[in-house]
């Protein structure tokens, strides 16, 4: 029997190798209960996300897009269903999206003066990065059907490949105001805001 | 503002200093030895160094009136020596004794397998805390009848890495910030070192490892810093969220007074230290320090130390046509903007208060990773 066989033939009888032994060790970082590097956190059900999306429209049509903007990023979605802080993202790009330009540095600065104001600006960092994993990477993860629409290309390049599906058109759209809103926040909340989310384990 | 004293020593990083209490010396922990600058003229010259660390040597600090200097390393216990108990000691951490010969190490029963992040002094000088990566403080005090320091450990609730520790003034209570996120205050309590201290706001009774105190930011980042006020009835901690956090306890087992976070626009700070109950100063990654201002009623930034538009820096080079054209030409532009407008060009790593009077700093020291170590007035 050659060395090579010997080898494959060992290494097919090695199902201890797929055991995961970090799960089996107390002090092991996998068994590190992250829930203890916050505070508290309640829990945010769908019927009340929609319940705050319908006030927020409420004054966006009455023309308080700050209003607005504070309403949605002073009750984030720290804790509930995946639907449920879904559905409050697309509520906060909502009213990103119905900003002028113009009017967001002017917007941000008193937001962040107001008392509760740097938090504020921390949970809209928040949402504008979980926007761009969505719009951006997460694509076809929130969109399953996505991908049956492409041409199955296995090998080779894709011309496609960086915007899948035919909704390339809006999520492009959405990546550059979230993008604008981005640089505006920094410039007013510092480089610390975009610490404080990395650091921060209540995620949205 | 009288401007700032800068000594640079080398290019390499300063992991810690310390200055003895005639400031005459200088102790640098660089790479794996401690190295002994003293003061000679306007200079510092370096006069010794200490080798008996075989790994990064993370912290140092000189003890005021004994002389005593502790430094502790990376690198879990390497058995590398035996006392003449023939007992086997590893070199976590090593106490240099002064003597007319120079400086002898002393060595410490550490009792830890993973990297000693930090070392202080207690203020009374029989202990010293050691912070580790073996998720907890030993405490440290020496044994007259073995001839080595001992250590007891505070464990619980410590849950990971702690990067920092810092002294309550009466020599019992301890600080402590760990990659965790909270900062907490324990009771390292040893019988026989210490005299029973007085109860305060923190507790009455403080048996070893009472925990006193455990607090934790919204934004959760790891500890980098911990301080109490001069009176000792406040603490303060900065963190990787870009915060400082002061904590006023109201008295054992019940809930703070106040518990006040300032989150910045800044980068983290790496040190913080009190100047006076009303006053901090903080310095880390943004390369110079800043100031808090408050009290129970709030704290707020209230600028930076560093004295803008100093002469000096970058600015020494000539702007003829010649010049300019040259750089266009090396650099494909015409300013050089490969220097901060900092005094430190890199992350400041701790600060120590250097000259104090009456409770209040005049003048701090700053080392940083760029080799630096400043001296700044208040």
């Amino acid at each position: 029997m050659s060395i090579i066989q010997q080898h494959t033939q060992a290494t097919l009888s090695d199902a201890w190798r797929t055991i995961n032994i970090d799960a089996l060790q107390e002090d092991s970082s996998v068994n590190f209960d992250t829930s203890t590097l916050h505070p508290a956190l309640p829990e945010t059900s769908e019927a009340e996300v929609r319940q705050l999306t319908n006030q927020v429209r409420q004054l966006l049509r009455g023309g308080d897009a700050e209003g607005a903007l504070r309403g949605c990023l002073e009750s984030p979605v720290y804790r509930g269903r995946d639907e449920a802080k879904e559905a409050h993202l697309q509520t906060v790009i909502e009213v990103l999206q119905s900003i002028k330009a113009s009017d967001m540095t002017p917007m941000l600065q008193r937001i962040y003066a107001s008392p509760g104001g740097t938090e504020c600006l921390d949970v809209l960092m928040k949402y504008l990065y979980k926007g761009m994993a969505v719009t951006s990477g997460g694509a076809g993860k929130s969109n399953p059907q996505t991908p049956t629409r492409m041409t199955p290309q296995q090998t080779g390049f894709s011309q496609m490949s960086g915007r899948p599906g035919g909704s390339s058109e809006s999520t492009g759209g959405a990546m550059s105001v979230l993008l604008s809103w981005h640089e505006k926040v920094v410039d007013v909340a510092g480089l610390g805001c975009i610490g404080r989310c990395m650091t921060d384990w209540r995620k949205v | 503002m009288a401007a700032p004293e800068v000594h640079h020593l080398f290019h390499n990083p300063i992991a810690d200093h310390s200055f003895s209490a005639d400031r005459k010396t200088l102790a640098i922990a660089r790479d794996t030895t401690v190295e002994l600058y003293s003061k000679v003229g306007s200079a510092f010259k370096l006069k010794d160094e200490l080798k008996g660390h075989d790994k990064t040597v993370t912290s140092v600090d000189i003890a005021p009136n004994s002389g005593r200097i502790v430094s502790c390393s990376q690198g879990k216990s390497t058995p590398v020596a035996r006392n003449r108990h023939g007992v086997v000691l590893d070199r976590n951490a090593l106490v240099w004794e002064p003597s007319p010969q120079g400086y002898k190490p002393t060595l410490v029963l550490l009792r830890i397998n993973r990297a000693a992040t930090f070392v202080r002094w207690s203020p009374s000088e029989t202990k010293f805390a050691v912070g580790s990566g073996d998720r907890l403080i030993a405490v440290c005090y020496f044994e007259e009848e073995n001839d080595w320091w001992v250590s007891k450990h505070l464990k619980k609730p410590i849950r990971s890495t702690v990067t920092t520790v810092a002294w309550h003034p009466n020599s019992v209570l301890l600080a402590a910030g760990s990659t965790d996120a909270h900062a907490r205050v324990f009771s390292s309590f040893v019988k026989g070192v210490d005299s029973r201290p007085e109860p305060g706001v923190w507790g009455e009774r403080l048996p070893f490892n009472t925990v006193c105190g455990e607090y934790l930011n919204n934004s959760a980042g790891w500890v980098h810093a911990v301080a109490f006020s001069p009176s000792g009835d406040a603490l303060a901690f900065a963190a990787h969220d870009s915060s400082i956090t002061v904590v006023y306890p109201s008295g054992p087992d019940q809930p703070p007074k106040a518990v006040i976070s300032i989150n910045t626009q800044l980068l983290p700070f790496m040190s913080l230290i009190w100047n006076g109950e009303a006053e901090i100063v903080a310095a880390g990654y943004d390369c110079e320090a800043f100031r808090f201002k408050g009290g129970l009623n709030g704290w707020v930034l209230s600028g930076t130390l560093e004295s803008k538009g100093r002469p000096g820096l970058g600015e020494g080079r000539e702007e003829s046509a010649l010049n300019m054209f040259r750089q266009m030409d090396l650099k494909g532009k015409v300013k050089d903007d490969t220097q901060l407008k900092t005094v430190h060009q890199n992350t400041i790593t701790t600060l120590r208060p250097y000259e104090t009077s009456g409770g209040s700093v005049r003048k701090f020291t700053s080392s940083g990773v760029d080799g630096r170590i400043v001296i700044w007035h208040t």
